[in-house]
């Protein structure tokens, strides 16, 4: 008797796969009309969500930050430069993203993808209004001498809320960046200095001996939403956005306060009630990603 | 392309299993090679190569540069190939890319020797005139006018050719050791020649069913399932290696191979040399 | 002629300098602040020191140890995540899928390879392009393993991205594709594994680290299939006599053929979790 079964099931399956290809629309109603996801999820819950701090050891602060699939690699080189006449006192912080053809079947060598720039736009409008970073820190001289941040975003894994990891894997590489300690030459030029020169106690001292962290305040996070119909899906895969095409982006910092707020166009036309709403699943997450980036923290202080 | 039907492709591989190839060499025998030297006068040497009907340039200029911080005491040498659309219709636009990046990086590997300097070619530290501030920058840059296979070796010899009809102009640094870029006097007069004893022949293998051949025919490389790709030098030293084409090679057959390569370079070297010499010889003439 | 062509040659070196002037990435507005001991290191050992120890306490002929693991990237057809010390690569394997509509008809599949740097991979920050000699290399190197005719027609794509350059970065690349093309369940006649050795002096150094790489002498790099012991890739860089070309080589071979022990295993593995 086992072996029809058997048989059957595996038909059944084959149809289910069959109408998920043919009608994903449909596939995905019927779902939410049931209040789930194909995933199993609720609908507004997000998948999991990992931090890994450090991961690449040839940068000054990095950050692997896993949503679901969604894995995004960030890593921050810390280079020197003169400081402009209008702000010197200030660093600067420079945001870039990739989307390297590993990532997903639909970037291919030599052409970027089309989300990338839209992305890292974001990314920086974000992290640079959220005023999550204190530019005067980066300053090492005065008028002669400051920190370029440079962190470079690489998605290694595309699987929908790109932004939303993004964002993520840089407050995290953010939190880990440890400052080298440097000191001025006699060409006024910055040079690193080593341990054993620590030790010595040369008479170049260094300039940024207690300024090895940077101080985050108000570190912003973010929920992508799809509206569809009634619906809200937080969260959403890449399946889930090329079928329903209507995201909203909400970015809050961790007092709760709105950074940003980005919904490019789409079929769906939000109520201010459902961006309420919107906002309300943001804040959970919000406290979800805090406790999350808190335990890598302090995971990496152990060790 | 080469389109050959299969009564040619049976023709060409039986005549290699026989040792007789279609135009009636032997496995290791090349084509006749003609050097011409100083084909370009702009150039601080030039020479140009014909291996049957592959027609190849290869042109040096130097040109003063800055020795790279981690090398302070060496100079810089720069391989450029490039193919021209009227040795294949293909090579038109940027089709010829793909091919001429490939010769690049094999002449690179097998001509510039390793990171640390040493090794084979060019005496990258004859090239430098003040340590850490002031050397010569050669360009190499070869140009494939016609192609009938063995590109390579054609420019391997090419370029050997070249660097030894090169003469760069002697150079009088002004004594003040304390400037930061010491002041140079280029003498249009004098110039120096390369030592080019020690740069290294290439000598490509094809293999064509169970043997392999020199100096394949385009119609040859066709029917290749690899090639190997070997530069010696004339103490007999593997100065670079490597490996094209497809299938997968048993480990045996390449040291067999690099022994074949080694006897057919010495050959390749005398021949060359005489050829070299008479192209001079010539040039002085005229 | 030679005009024109040095002409195109100083062009393209413009292009490139406004490029990076286009970026804020260039050299003339930041730096890095490098650490001054390094600029003037003398050699890292010479000939004499016989028991000298490597950066990273190895002996001459040890590799460093290789981790492999599959399905890395989830929306790729398979995928490879290798760590051999510092050097960290992902390939990932797309198709067979479509070939770009320019392309022949071909009867047989086609391969295309592509390998780029993150721009953080190297100690001093990088311009994170695409690396046109090495794609090509991992191309040659693993064409000879791959059945093609059983996707004509199609293309497979296989990427692959250098996290982190810390030595020896193509021959993990090649390896690391090979254990993606076999997750992505391509046909292949074996696994390829690749192994490199530096000369130094006289000293052979297997699977060296960046740092012996830039004061190699000379260096040997084989891609081999160990199941067939057949060699699907072979570069040489340097001067090699006989017996040292041939005692490189066939330490490369030895390794390679634990190397490939390795890759078995983790697809092993990979293959019993599915089956749990």
């Amino acid at each position: 008797m086992g072996l029809p079964n058997a048989s059957e099931d595996l038909s059944a399956e084959m149809e289910v796969d069959a109408f998920r290809r043919l009608f994903p629309l449909r596939y995905f109603e019927r779902h939410l009309s049931e209040s789930i996801r194909p995933d199993a999820r609720p609908l507004g819950r997000a998948r999991d969500t990992t931090i890994s701090l450090g991961a690449v050891a040839s940068a000054d602060g990095s950050a692997l930050a896993k949503i679901g699939s969604t894995t995004m690699l960030a890593a921050i080189k810390m280079e020197v430069m003169t400081p402009s006449l209008e702000s010197p006192d200030e660093g600067c912080v420079s945001i870039d993203f990739h989307m390297p053809p590993i990532c997903s079947p639909i970037v291919r060598p030599g052409r970027p993808a089309e989300a990338a720039p839209v992305v890292a736009k974001q990314l920086s409008d974000t992290i640079l209004s959220s005023g999550m970073i204190n530019l005067k820190e980066l300053s090492l001289v005065s008028g002669k001498a400051a920190w370029m941040a440079y962190l470079d975003i690489y998605c290694l894994d595309a699987d929908g809320a790109l932004f939303d990891a993004a964002l993520l894997s840089a407050v995290a590489a953010f939190s880990h960046l440890q400052i080298p300690v440097v000191s001025l030459d006699y060409d006024g030029k910055i040079v690193m200095v080593t341990e054993e020169q620590k030790e010595e106690n040369l008479e170049n001292q260094p300039v940024n001996k207690d300024k090895r962290k940077l101080t985050l305040s108000s570190i912003p996070f973010s929920l992508t939403c799809i509206l569809h119909k009634n619906y809200i899906l937080a969260d959403p895969t890449a399946e889930e956005e090329s079928i329903m095409e209507t995201l909203v982006t909400l970015v809050l910092d961790s007092s709760c306060q709105l950074v940003s707020l980005y919904k490019p166009g789409g079929p769906v036309l939000a109520y201010t009630s459902a961006v309420q709403d919107c906002i309300a699943l943001t804040r959970q997450r919000v406290k979800e990603l805090q406790d999350i980036l808190d335990e890598a923290i302090s995971g990496m202080e152990i060790d | 392309m080469v389109g050959l039907s299969e009564g040619e492709k049976e023709f060409i591989k039986g005549g290699i299993s026989q040792d007789l190839r279609a135009d009636g060499r032997k496995r290791y025998t090349y084509r006749p090679i003609y050097i011409e030297t100083g084909v370009i006068p702009q150039a601080n040497g030039s020479a140009r190569v014909r291996l049957g009907s592959t027609d190849v340039i290869a042109s040096v200029k130097a040109e003063l540069g800055k020795p790279s911080p981690m090398q302070p005491d060496k100079g810089k040498v720069a391989i450029f190939v490039d193919c021209s659309p009227t040795a294949e219709p293909i090579f038109e636009g940027r089709g010829g890319e793909e091919l001429s990046a490939e010769l690049s990086g094999a002449l690179q590997h097998c001509l510039l020797g390793a990171k640390s300097g040493s090794g084979p070619g060019i005496d990258l530290s004859s090239l430098v005139v003040v340590e850490g501030k002031i050397c010569w920058d050669l360009y190499v840059d070869g140009l494939v006018i016609s192609s009938d296979g063995n590109l390579l070796d054609a420019l391997g010899a090419a370029i050997k050719a070249a660097l030894s009809n090169t003469g760069i102009p002697r150079v009088h640094v002004a004594v003040n050791a304390a400037d930061e870029q010491p002041e140079v006097d280029i003498s249009d007069e004098e110039f120096l020649q390369f030592d080019t004893s020690g740069v290294p022949v290439i000598v490509t293998l094809t293999k064509v069913g169970k043997h392999y051949i020199v100096d394949a025919t385009s119609e040859e490389e066709s029917q290749m399932s690899s090639a190997v790709s070997i530069s010696v030098n004339r103490r007999g030293h593997i100065c670079g290696m490597i490996k094209r084409g497809g299938q997968g090679l048993d480990p045996s057959v390449i040291l067999d191979m690099t022994s074949v390569a080694n006897f057919v370079s010495r050959q390749l070297i005398e021949k060359l040399d005489s050829e070299i010499a008479a192209a001079e010889a010539d040039e002085d003439e005229s | 002629m030679a005009e024109l062509f040095l002409f195109e040659k100083q062009t393209q070196q413009n292009l490139k300098k406004d490029r990076m002037a286009a970026k804020p990435a260039t050299t003339s507005t930041t730096y890095s602040p490098i650490d001054p001991i390094h600029k003037t290191r003398p050699p890292i050992f010479s000939n004499s020191d016989v028991d000298w120890l490597r950066p990273d306490s190895r002996s001459f002929h040890q590799c460093r140890p290789a981790f492999f693991r599959t399905g890395a990237v989830n929306s790729a057809a398979g995928s490879a995540y290798a760590e051999f010390g510092n050097t960290k690569v992902i390939v990932s394997v797309f198709g067979p899928r479509e070939s770009k509509k320019a392309m022949m008809y071909s009867d047989i599949g086609r391969l295309n390879c592509n390998v780029s740097y993150t721009t953080f991979a190297t100690p001093v920050r990088g311009q994170g392009s695409d690396h046109k000699e090495f794609s090509s290399m991992l191309h040659k190197a693993l064409e000879g393993a791959i059945i093609l005719e059983t996707f004509p027609k199609t293309t497979v794509d296989v990427f692959a991205l250098v996290l982190e350059s810390g030595g020896s970065d193509l021959p993990v690349v090649i390896s690391c594709a090979s254990v993606a093309l076999a997750d992505a369940g391509i046909m292949m006649y074996d696994l390829v594994a690749s192994v490199s050795v530096s000369c130094l002096g006289k000293n052979l150094l297997i699977d060296p680290v960046s740092e012996e790489e830039s004061s190699q002498d000379g260096s040997l790099m084989i891609a081999c299939m160990p199941s067939r012991y057949e060699v699907t890739q072979l570069t040489v860089t340097g001067e090699w006599s006989t017996p040292n070309f041939n005692e490189a080589m066939q330490l490369c071979l030895d390794a390679s053929a634990k190397l490939g022990k390795i890759m078995r295993s983790c697809l092993k593995e990979a293959a019993s979790d599915v089956q749990e």
